[in-house]
This record gives C-alpha cells, sequence and structure tokens, in this order.
C-alpha cells in the first residue's frame, strides 16, 4: 500500500473506523482517538495488508481490539448490571432520535463481548460467521453473545414501556 | 426483520467522524515516518556517546591504577630508605659508645 493508497484509505473507512469506536464507547473523544490509533497502526504495518476485502478486516478487527484493549485499561468501566443499566424511560419521549440515543446508551453499556457482537452484527451488518471469524469465537457463542445482548436490551426496553403504560393508566 | 432489530440498525448507523479527522491522521502517520527515520541516528549518537564515554571510563581507571601503583612503590622504597637509615645509625652509635669505652680503659 502505497501513502497515496493509505490516504484513500483512510478517507473511504473513516466513518466505519469511527463509528465502531464511537458505538462501543459511547463518548466522542475517546472514538476519535482510537480510531486515529487505528490507522496510524495500519499505516504502520501498511506493506503486509492488501487493499480491498482485507484491509476492511483488518480495520474492523484491529478497532474491537483496541476499543476491548482500552475499555480493560481504562479504570472507568461503562459495563453494567441490567438493573444498573442507565434508565431511558426518565430521558426518551417518543421522538425516533432520542429513542436511537437511548439504545446507543444502552449498547455502550452492555459487557464487552455482547457489545461487540452487536456493534458489528447491527452496525456493521456483519453475519454471525464473520463476525466469528473476525473476533476469532466460534459461531455459537457469537449467537449467545447476540441474544444475550438483545435480550439485556429488550428487558430494559419492556421495562420501560410498562412504565409508560403504568404512567398512561394512572393519567 | 423486527421492529426492534430495525431500530438497533438505526441506532448503530454510521457517523461521520469529526470535521478533519483524516487530516490530523495523516499528519499523524507523517510524523511517525520522521520519528521512524530519526531513530537509526539516534541510536548511532547513542552507541558513539556510549563507546566514547567507555573509553574515557577504561583510560580513567587504568590512570588511576598506574598513579596507585607507583604511590605503593615509593612508600615501599621509603619504608627500605628508612630501615637502612635505623641500621647505619644503630652502628654508628656502637663504633661510637666501643671508641668512648676504649677511651676511658687504655
Amino acid at each position: 500500500m502505497t501513502k497515496n493508497e493509505f490516504e484513500s484509505v483512510v478517507r473511504d473507512h473513516q466513518r466505519m473506523v469511527y463509528s465502531i469506536a464511537c458505538n462501543f464507547f459511547h463518548n466522542d473523544a475517546i472514538a476519535e482517538e482510537v480510531a486515529q490509533d487505528v490507522f496510524l497502526q495500519l499505516f504502520e504495518q501498511h506493506r503486509t495488508i492488501q487493499l480491498g476485502a482485507h484491509c476492511v478486516a483488518w480495520l474492523r478487527r484491529s478497532t474491537v481490539h483496541r476499543c476491548i484493549d482500552a475499555m480493560r485499561r481504562s479504570s472507568f468501566r461503562q459495563e453494567m448490571q441490567v438493573d444498573c443499566m442507565p434508565d431511558i424511560a426518565s430521558e426518551v419521549p417518543e421522538t425516533d432520535l432520542l429513542l436511537q440515543e437511548g439504545l446507543r446508551r444502552l449498547i455502550a453499556s452492555l459487557p464487552e463481548k455482547p457489545r461487540t457482537v452487536l456493534i458489528l452484527r447491527y452496525g456493521e451488518d456483519m453475519d454471525v460467521e464473520e463476525i466469528g471469524r473476525t473476533l476469532q469465537m466460534p459461531v455459537r457463542t457469537v449467537w449467545s453473545h447476540l441474544q444475550r445482548g438483545t435480550a439485556m436490551i429488550r428487558e430494559k426496553a419492556t421495562r420501560y414501556l410498562k412504565e409508560k403504560v403504568l404512567e398512561g393508566d394512572r393519567r | 426483520m423486527s421492529q426492534f432489530e430495525r431500530d438497533l440498525r438505526e441506532a448503530l448507523r454510521h457517523r461521520e467522524p469529526p470535521s478533519g479527522f483524516a487530516d490530523k491522521v495523516l499528519a499523524r502517520s507523517c510524523e511517525s515516518v520522521t520519528r521512524h527515520t530519526a531513530r537509526p541516528w539516534l541510536a548511532v549518537a547513542a552507541a558513539l556517546v556510549l563507546v566514547m564515554g567507555g573509553g574515557i571510563f577504561v583510560q580513567q581507571q587504568r590512570q588511576h591504577a598506574e598513579d596507585e601503583k607507583a604511590k605503593e612503590q615509593l612508600m615501599v622504597a621509603l619504608r627500605i630508605t628508612g630501615s637502612k637509615l635505623r641500621n647505619v645509625q644503630a652502628r654508628l652509635s656502637t663504633i661510637q659508645q666501643r671508641a668512648v669505652e676504649r677511651q676511658s680503659n687504655p
């Protein structure tokens, strides 16, 4: 990969790398730092990385691993139990934008593996086999993390809906 | 696909990075190139400083050892000279004593 090719890779894939990191942390500053580090790592290893699908797969894998490393290194852990998850009920009215914001916060508060699997599945539109290859994880384990993650989010969302219904009944 | 999955997909859709993101990455990659090219020179300079410093240290140690040896030899020579002088002095005083005895008992 030449310098010009590296530049075009950065411009073409900056949204993808930044979005994975941003969805992982739900924090723009950390996401930017992680995304920059991923591209610098790509620059350092540009001789061994081929353009195209190989490069995209490498970028996804490196971003995910860097996110996990950064999370483990920092003393601040966003991982929470279902009961401690941020309460979207108090902040999310009917508008889609706020619902999406609530969902992003919930995803960023999941344990690292379900979180990563959900981001790759719904953010990157990857199938379970691809996710397994990226995370070096058996397909069954990917399924299990996917189900666990969605169940945790559903539980919170259901609780939110019940509260809304109860609030409506009281009125 | 369920509504829930559609919502997840929508929530996790790609977003634009902050403006100037790509330029920052490219600037950092240029810095990294400069750092990498500067490294061999730094290593050579560090090696030279180490070799020169080591040479000076060895030379100083050698000089110090030679000084110590010379000092030791001087001390030995002084000790020998001192003992010889004491012997000569003792002999002289014996001769002098005998001469005095001979004069008093002719």
